[in-house]
């Protein structure tokens, strides 16, 4: 059934088709109306789930996890502060083995207190064991979410399906809603393996020695190690039923491309009708947007972008002291490609605290790659700065 | 891709669980406070006169153990029935349901339980006979109480009573409509299966002295209550169409259907007046009532005012009788003085005060004076009288060893719920002296008789109790007689409940400060530290393993679980 639903919407009609039987969650702006609407499913009948009020996300998230551990298809979902305060439990999930889907409406963090996107909320998750899915538009928001129940409940582990603050969370799209039959046939009931057992009391998540303690992490490292393969392979499962099949990582006219960009999440869609134009004045461009970004896709990014010219990464993230995020992730892949084939990476920060990304700010940023005007390790994109009088001046009013 | 199940590590669990880690470890050993079930006193009961196990009775009503409650309430207080109808339940004035759809009708499941109990099979079990004797003079509610729980301690009761029948002023002076007799009837007839004699016609002090009591018995309780109708004196007073409210009301109750001129001044603003007016209504007299302070200050039950207003009974406050005018040898007025409130007396009302030149004639053809009453101690030597009551101490003592005394004579407390209260606990105190042991420095309280170990310095009030778990219940429509239909008849005015309707109002009950197995405690216990054992009432806390959290005793909605500070 096609839908004109806004990514929140999306979000809230993937966990009614996925059948979660908990849902326990705490508002926060741009998360709000995610909950609001998977609340009013709840009370309409047409989500057979409890739906559990908390007094704040730590709790939201405990309450995902005794009910995970109990056997049930849990969700939450959240943004910004809210994910940090859940960070204990966020490791807790992961630790336990809990297939917990979480939505998480990427926010920039305070302070300066802040309600627009940028990706340092997700990203100061990337290691906890989570698996994380960056998302591009609310149809693949809706896909994705029904992926994740379905990668999770395989391998065991929880994931955080990411989108940006009002550029998708907000933003009204067309988008095609898959028959609950649909879904039902590709996503069966969880049976956890693990789950509490009455007939078998036990204490989880108890003391556990040295001598112990890295197995169960080794394991965590495999079942991620496996999961790239699942993602690979439920993608294309979606794609049998749907039409709509999806990839680790998404590439776009990567024929002869020399200058790679790579990004994430909403900009893809801003990058692709840049990477035409350029093509068409003869800069050969291409594009890889990152989606599943936890695990990591090394060997896909080694395969996709080694033997080019130059690769740039943007990233609507920093982590201080460093690079983007994505910046250093994949730079540290390349490394294992023979030094022949390692394109020079350049990163470009950008878009912090929901700061536009146009196109003519990424056309200038190719550009620049192209023609070595930009050759710096990391550029803060269109910051207020001395040396430029215009924006000195601005600054200055 | 690495297999995900190497050898090596499929001996290791896909995350940490530990099957036999929960009672190893001693985590009981962190606390430094813990958990304990108290048995706290309910609000209700804290304010009851008679000292019943409220909220206990309650929850046994609640669980559908009806017979339990009525024997748990008969324990003390052999008047349930009566009680139910006659008492102006203090107890719901207190009720912590107050705020939540409105207290529960207390007193309608009283009448319940003791209607539902009204044989021998729910009396408590009488103790082995001790061989001890006690005379009690007077058998109205005090005397009733005392003898029942002395009988139940294994003592030989005799009960005198100047009138030919025992019950006191629940007999002469409780009119029908509020109590019917054949209930007093059964529940003296329980009374008396305990072995305990009425001995009636009998007035002591005149037919038989105290001395000859003292002689023949271990101990002796006065409970004469007050039965002597105070005069009003006024001029006119002697005039025979000038009644007496006590001597009317005991007259109407014999049966009797005295032809008074109508309309009758009733002056008074207690219970007396208020039980004179509603009868001379049933016979078809037209009473008004003439009291000099206001509604307010009036000592009758307040129920009682109100259902008197609500038959059509009028009232004149602020108004005192000086004169009653008799013209050609008949009653044509009631000459009064309209009064003002001073200052508040030592009864803590406000003082009335004549208002000069106010005198104004109320045109009746007769007076009732009700304007209280005081005891008839000539039995007792000037010694034990201290004024108007018995000189009794804080143990029900009177200066004449071996004599004790308690309801109205020597308390004046004005209720039948004081005196039942005030009978069970000099029982206790005459008991104890039966025992050969010294008198207690003071009588124990009513909870210290209950059979269950009560902490009854906090009673349990709103603010102790977790009200997120209650939700609003309305209290229920009790069942009256039409107030047209009352004018020709005595019959009881208020219907009992059903068992239905008994139960249901008993689930009501919030059961403040004691455990009704409500299971929140253990479903709170992240420590897995609190058990239900089978047949066991209540639950356990394992204080090997409770870390003292605290969690149980915030969740427990009623306030029956305490924090203490370990011992270390």
């Amino acid at each position: 059934m096609r839908m004109v639903v806004k990514g929140n919407g999306a979000v809230a009609h993937a966990v009614r088709l996925s059948r979660a039987q908990v849902v326990s969650a705490y508002p926060i702006t741009p998360q709000t109306s995610i909950i609001e609407e998977i609340a009013t499913m709840v009370a309409k009948g047409q989500l057979d789930a409890r739906f559990i009020k908390v007094e704040s996300e730590h709790s939201a998230l405990a309450g995902c996890i005794s009910a995970s551990s109990a056997g049930a298809r849990a969700f939450t979902a959240t943004s910004a502060q809210g994910l940090a305060l859940m960070h204990e439990l966020i490791h807790w999930a992961a630790g336990a083995r809990l297939p917990i889907v979480l939505a998480n409406v990427n926010r920039a963090m305070a302070p300066g207190w802040s309600i627009w996107t940028d990706q340092n909320d997700s990203l100061s998750q990337r290691d906890t064991g989570w698996m994380q899915i960056y998302c591009e538009s609310s149809q693949e928001v809706v896909d994705s979410v029904i992926q994740a129940f379905k990668v999770s409940e395989r391998v065991l582990l929880p994931t955080m399906v990411v989108l940006d603050a009002f550029f998708l969370s907000h933003t009204f799209e067309d988008v095609e809603m898959p028959e609950q039959e649909v879904v039902d046939s590709f996503l069966p009931p969880l049976e956890l393996p693990h789950k509490m057992d009455l007939a078998h009391p036990a204490a989880l998540g108890n003391l556990v020695f040295p001598d112990r303690y890295m197995e169960f992490r080794r394991k965590m490292d495999l079942a991620h190690d496996l999961a790239l393969g699942v993602w690979d392979e439920v993608g294309r499962e979606w794609g049998q039923l749907t039409g709509r099949t999806y990839r680790i990582v998404e590439e776009y006219r990567m024929d002869g491309a020399e200058l790679v960009l790579v990004t994430a999440a909403t900009a893809g869609s801003t990058a692709r009708p840049v990477v035409d134009q350029l093509r068409e004045a003869g800069v050969p461009v291409g594009l890889v947007r990152l989606r599943v970004f936890r695990p990591f896709p090394a060997s896909i990014l080694r395969s996709l972008l080694g033997g080019r010219a130059k690769v740039l990464v943007l990233d609507r993230n920093c982590s201080f002291g460093h690079h983007g995020i994505f910046h250093q992730e994949v730079k540290s892949a390349l490394y294992d490609l023979p030094q022949a084939e390692q394109p020079r990476v350049c990163g470009v920060i950008a878009g912090l605290g929901g700061r536009d990304i146009t196109p003519d700010d990424l056309e200038e940023m190719l550009t620049g790659v192209w023609k070595d005007r930009i050759t710096d390790p990391v550029t803060w994109w269109d910051v207020l700065s001395a040396q430029d009088p215009a924006k000195a001046a601005l600054a200055m009013s | 891709m690495v297999e995900l199940n190497p050898k090596y590590l499929e001996d290791v669990p896909l995350t940490s669980y530990s099957d036999n880690a929960i009672t190893a470890i001693k985590t009981g050993t962190w606390k430094y406070v813990q958990p304990v079930y108290e048995d706290k006193l309910p609000a209700c009961s804290h304010v009851c006169p008679a000292g019943n196990d409220i909220s206990k009775a309650m929850d046994l009503i609640a669980r559908g153990d009806v017979a339990a409650a009525a024997r748990l309430w008969r324990a003390g207080n052999p008047l349930a029935s009566t009680l139910g109808r006659v008492c102006p339940h203090p107890c719901e004035s207190e009720c912590n349901r107050r705020q939540f759809g409105g207290a529960i009708a207390i007193h309608m499941l009283e009448r319940f339980l003791g209607d539902s109990s009204l044989d021998e099979s729910f009396l408590p079990e009488k103790a082995r006979p001790t061989g001890k004797k006690v005379a009690v003079v007077g058998a109205g509610p005090a005397g009733i109480s005392a003898a029942y729980s002395l009988a139940l301690a294994g003592h030989e009761v005799e009960v005198f009573d100047d009138k030919a029948k025992p019950g006191g002023y629940l007999r002469t002076g409780i009119p029908d409509y509020r109590l019917p007799k054949e209930i007093l009837d059964r529940e003296l007839a329980l009374v008396g299966s305990l072995g305990v004699r009425f001995t009636c016609s009998t007035h002591v002090g005149k037919d038989i002295t105290l001395d000859d009591l003292k002689q023949r018995f271990d101990a002796v309780i006065v409970a004469v209550g007050f039965h002597r109708s105070r005069p009003l004196a006024v001029p006119g007073e002697d005039h025979p169409n000038v009644y007496n409210g006590v001597m009317l009301l005991e007259r109407i109750l014999a049966g009797e259907r005295p032809e008074l001129p109508s309309p009758v001044a009733v002056v008074g603003g207690g219970n007396t007046a208020i039980d004179v007016a509603r009868s001379l209504l049933r016979l078809g007299v037209e009473p008004i009532i003439v009291y000099r302070r206001s509604r307010l200050e009036m000592p009758a039950i307040p129920g009682e005012v109100d259902e008197a207003e609500k038959e059509g009974v009028p009232f004149h406050f602020l108004t005192a009788p000086s004169q009653v005018v008799v013209e050609d040898g008949r009653i044509t007025a009631l000459e009064c003085l309209k009064m003002r409130l001073g200052e508040p007396d030592e009864s803590g009302r406000r003082r009335p005060l004549p208002v000069e030149g106010s005198e104004f004639r109320l045109p009746v053809a007769g007076v009732v004076t009700a304007i209280g009453e005081s005891a008839d101690l000539e039995l007792l030597p000037e010694s034990a009288r201290d004024g108007w009551r018995v000189a009794a101490d804080e143990r029900f003592a009177t200066p004449v060893d071996g004599v004790f005394a308690a309801g109205d004579a020597a308390f004046g407390d004005g209720t039948v719920t004081a005196a039942v209260g005030g009978g069970r606990r000099v029982a206790a105190v005459v008991d104890r002296r039966l025992g050969g042991r010294e008198l207690p420095a003071a009588a124990p309280s009513l909870q210290k008789l209950w059979q269950r170990p009560v902490e009854a310095a906090h009673p349990v009030y709103v603010e102790q109790l977790n009200v997120a778990y209650f939700t609003e219940s309305p209290r229920p429509q009790i069942e009256e007689m039409d107030a047209q239909a009352r004018r020709s008849s005595f019959d009881e005015v208020v219907q009992g409940f059903t068992d239905e309707q008994a139960v249901h109002e008993a689930r009501r009950c919030l059961v403040c400060g004691t455990c009704n197995e409500c299971c929140n405690c253990l479903f709170f216990c992240p420590d897995v530290a609190i058990h239900k054992r089978n047949g066991v009432v209540g639950f356990e806390i394992d204080t090997e393993h409770c870390k003292g959290c605290g969690i149980c005793v915030e969740e427990c909605p009623r306030s029956a679980l305490t924090l203490v500070e370990v011992e270390s």
